[in-house]
């Protein structure tokens, strides 16, 4: 057991620490988020510029070939500003499902693209707000010769105002779930960005776009199963940045229980501030040490189903409690949209909801313990 | 960083094959006793001698606390023998602090790093080698997690120390050996600074105890009735006790860690798959399984908060507020569990099944849900501990002491 960090990681920490200190300061974030403008071409750009975006792929197709832990590090830095934009939708997610289920000249036309950051590509899974899973999958996929047509609304699609492609879930005539690449620019796709208790989501339609058949992305009908394999590979990684968020929040928090005085005191001398952070602290833990150890896992080749199940779960909550508690910490300034802690708490309900629920994911995790009849 | 327990350098796998055939030659014929708990509530006369037993045979190989040099009843031996060691036990539901009964795990400790080196040869080797059971005693009627409020009174006169007052809430339903007690030296004196600790041999003439029947079990009120306790058996320097006691509650503050999980889950999962409500199985029943998962990720962090304490703790870098955040987490679980089982498995969870260790017994969960959460201090002194070592409201950051 060693739960220290190895040389490389602590430095891939400081030069991700700098870079979000420079390049992704609190006062530029909490104007974007204001805006609702949150994907940042020339920020994206200096990340492509670091080798963050496929830092699990193959050095053959651009990416880093580095471990999961390696990622992790970056990522919980990048958490902390929190910094905007797919790198991990695209750089991660979408990266792992080409590299699954893609064909080698599929993997050589996208993987060195999405590395470098001039492909964006934004996986469009689930057609409704509501619950998780295959069965959220409705925009249909009709054949006819070598083109297929689709037609469906992905009601809420993360990063998907940055796409130049997508990797859209669709059902096909049989009833089984595909992933088809859809250029963004294909005439019939709409990119409609929400407003509300969230940024960075948009409602995307395909009406009656026609891509080519070539454009499938692995089997036609193991859509979902190829989603979800690269989604457990990739979601550890978004866990580490929700953990990287819980810890800034933690710090500015306490920092603040030492600045703001009541009372003729500082408020962190009343105990009922010191619990509000005594539970931010535990939920920022959990999330931090299931993460951890599931990152461990993967490197290390170990089974990790539950624990990444578990991870989302700790972490979703953790960041969405976090934020909580820091709220009751702050009271009015604390929801300033100028204050970080607006920046984190519209981003915390948001991530809440990405990829499946605490309770989705609870849910995953004792069906992989436990499976059930 | 590097999450496995059991992975070895090839002189640990040499001594983790030597420990495990130890263990499995030990445990023959007693592998139903063999969880272990702070206490038992049910004295279990079998249980209570197999584990003093254990504790005994670990003691005299020095494998108790395999860090402690032989002069004191240690082994000499490396962290990476102790966690060779705990994780061997674990695989027994067993830790090497909890053996046998005994506050050994908070009293050595303190002895090796406050006693004079006369005190740790008189006192440590017995305590060590598991020979004797000592209590802690301080909780008092007027000072429970205010333990600083000491009445107990201590007074010099000539080679001794003349003790009265009462302790309440120690122990557990059979005699111990000795006593650890916090005392107070100076009457007159400020608060924190009128404090000591007295090692007292139990069988001292005006020593009466009593048993006293709480939610968790048998516990004891102490009486000190004019007791000579000889002034040699002062721990840590006159009035000096405050200081004595920092290294004493760290590791009652859950400090000390532990590599060893809460087996719960599985019997809740046993047992909903053994029982069926209409023709289907317990298991089966989407909102038993949402409880088993909430369980599952609650005691999942008990475990590794426990894991992360027990390295910061052998790698001296004590985790600064680990051990209070950790405390006041297990206790507020063990209390959400209690009520989860009853969820769950209904009224059957409010009996005891003495089938089964009471580590596993949903009854026993339930009932010391409430019952522990403030052995040792309130979950409020937690948090107040908690907020000092994280600086929450103050400049500076109270460091954990070195417990090792």
């Amino acid at each position: 057991m060693d739960l220290r960090l190895t040389e490389d990681q602590e430095m891939f920490k400081k030069v991700a620490a700098d870079f979000v200190q420079a390049e992704a300061p609190t006062t530029m974030l909490t104007q974007q988020f204001l805006k609702k403008e949150t994907f940042l071409p020339d920020l994206y750009a200096k990340i492509a510029g670091l080798g963050w975006l496929g830092m699990l792929m193959p050095e053959q197709y651009g990416g880093a070939g580095l471990s999961y832990l390696d990622c992790g590090v970056v990522f919980e830095e990048l958490g902390r500003a929190p910094v905007p934009g797919p790198v991990f939708s695209s750089g991660v997610l979408a990266a792992q499902m080409v590299h699954d289920g893609g064909s080698d000249a599929q993997k050589q036309e996208l993987l060195p693209a999405i590395c470098g950051g001039e492909a964006i590509v934004i996986p469009a899974i689930g057609d409704h707000g509501a619950h998780w899973g295959p069965e959220t999958v409705a925009t249909t996929c009709s054949q006819s010769g070598d083109t297929l047509t689709l037609q469906g609304t992905k009601r809420h699609v993360y990063d998907a105002e940055g796409a130049t492609a997508f990797l859209c879930a669709v059902r096909g005539g049989d009833g089984g779930v595909s992933v088809v690449l859809v250029d963004r620019n294909a005439p019939g796709v709409t990119v409609t960005p929400h407003n509300g208790f969230m940024v960075s989501v948009s409602e995307v339609s395909f009406d009656g776009v026609e891509v080519p058949a070539g454009n499938l992305i692995g089997a036609a009908g193991a859509g979902w199963a190829l989603f979800d394999q690269a989604a457990e590979r990739a979601i550890p990684i978004l866990c580490a940045y929700k953990v990287g968020a819980c810890q800034e929040i933690y710090e500015f928090t306490v920092r603040y229980t030492n600045e703001r005085r009541a009372f003729g005191q500082l408020i962190g001398r009343f105990q009922r501030v010191q619990d509000h952070c005594v539970e931010l602290s535990i939920h920022m833990d959990r999330a931090r040490m299931a993460t951890y150890e599931t990152l461990w896992e993967l490197d290390e080749g170990m089974p990790a189903e539950a624990g990444i199940h578990e991870s989302k779960a700790a972490a979703s909550e953790g960041y969405h409690q976090a934020c909580s508690y820091s709220h009751m910490v702050h009271a009015g300034p604390g929801t300033d949209y100028l204050h970080p802690l607006m920046v984190h708490s519209v981003l915390a309900h948001t991530l809440y909801q990405y990829l499946g629920t605490p309770d989705y994911h609870k849910r995953r995790m004792v069906d992989a313990l436990y499976p059930g009849a | 960083m590097d999450f496995n327990l059991q992975e070895d350098s090839p002189e640990m796998t040499e001594f983790r094959k030597e420990v495990r055939a130890w263990m499995e030659e030990n445990m023959k014929g007693s592998e139903h006793l063999r969880w272990s708990a702070s206490w038992s509530t049910r004295e279990n006369e079998e249980e209570y001698s197999f584990r003093r037993g254990l504790g005994e045979k670990l003691g005299k190989k020095g494998w108790l606390f395999p860090m402690f040099p032989e002069e004191y009843g240690g082994a000499g031996l490396s962290v990476n023998h102790q966690f060779v060691l705990e994780t061997e036990l674990s695989r027994y539901g067993l830790n090497l602090t909890h053996v046998f009964y005994t506050l050994a795990r908070i009293v050595a400790p303190v002895l090796i790093h406050w006693g004079t080196e006369e005190q740790k040869l008189e006192f440590l080797p017995p305590i060590a080698r598991g020979e004797i059971v000592v209590w802690q005693v301080l909780t008092e009627p007027q000072s429970g997690s205010d333990v600083a409020n000491c009445q107990t009174k201590a007074i010099r006169d000539g080679d001794d120390y003349i003790v009265n007052g009462q302790k309440v809430m120690v122990g557990h339903h059979l005699p111990p050996d000795a006593l650890w007690a916090l005392v107070c030296t100076d009457p007159d004196g400020k608060r924190h600074e009128n404090l000591s600790w007295l090692h007292i041999p139990a069988n001292l003439p005006g020593i009466t105890i009593q048993h006293m029947h709480l939610m968790m079990g048998i516990k004891n009120a102490v009486f000190f009735d004019n007791v000579r306790v000889p002034a040699k058996y002062l721990i840590g320097g006159e009035n000096n006790g405050w200081k004595v006691a920092n290294t004493h509650l760290e590791l009652e503050h859950g400090g000390d860690g532990r590599v060893g999980t809460d087996p719960v889950v599985d019997r809740v999962v046993e047992y909903c798959r053994n029982h069926e409500v209409g023709g289907k199985p317990l298991i089966d029943d989407p909102h038993v399984r949402d409880i088993i998962g909430d369980m599952i990720l609650e005691i999942n962090t008990v475990n590794r908060m426990n894991r992360r304490i027990f390295w910061h703790r052998f790698v001296k870098e004590p985790h600064a507020y680990g051990g209070a955040q950790f405390r006041y987490y297990q206790r507020m679980v063990r209390l959400r569990n209690g009520e989860r089982l009853q969820k769950i498995m209904g009224a059957d969870a409010l009996i005891p099944d003495h089938g089964v260790h009471e580590v596993l017994d949903f009854e026993y969960v339930i009932r010391s849900g409430p019952g522990q959460l403030h052995g040792g201090g309130t979950l409020d002194t937690d948090r107040l501990i908690f907020a000092r070592r994280a600086g929450i409201g103050r400049q500076t950051k109270e460091k954990a002491p070195d417990t090792v």
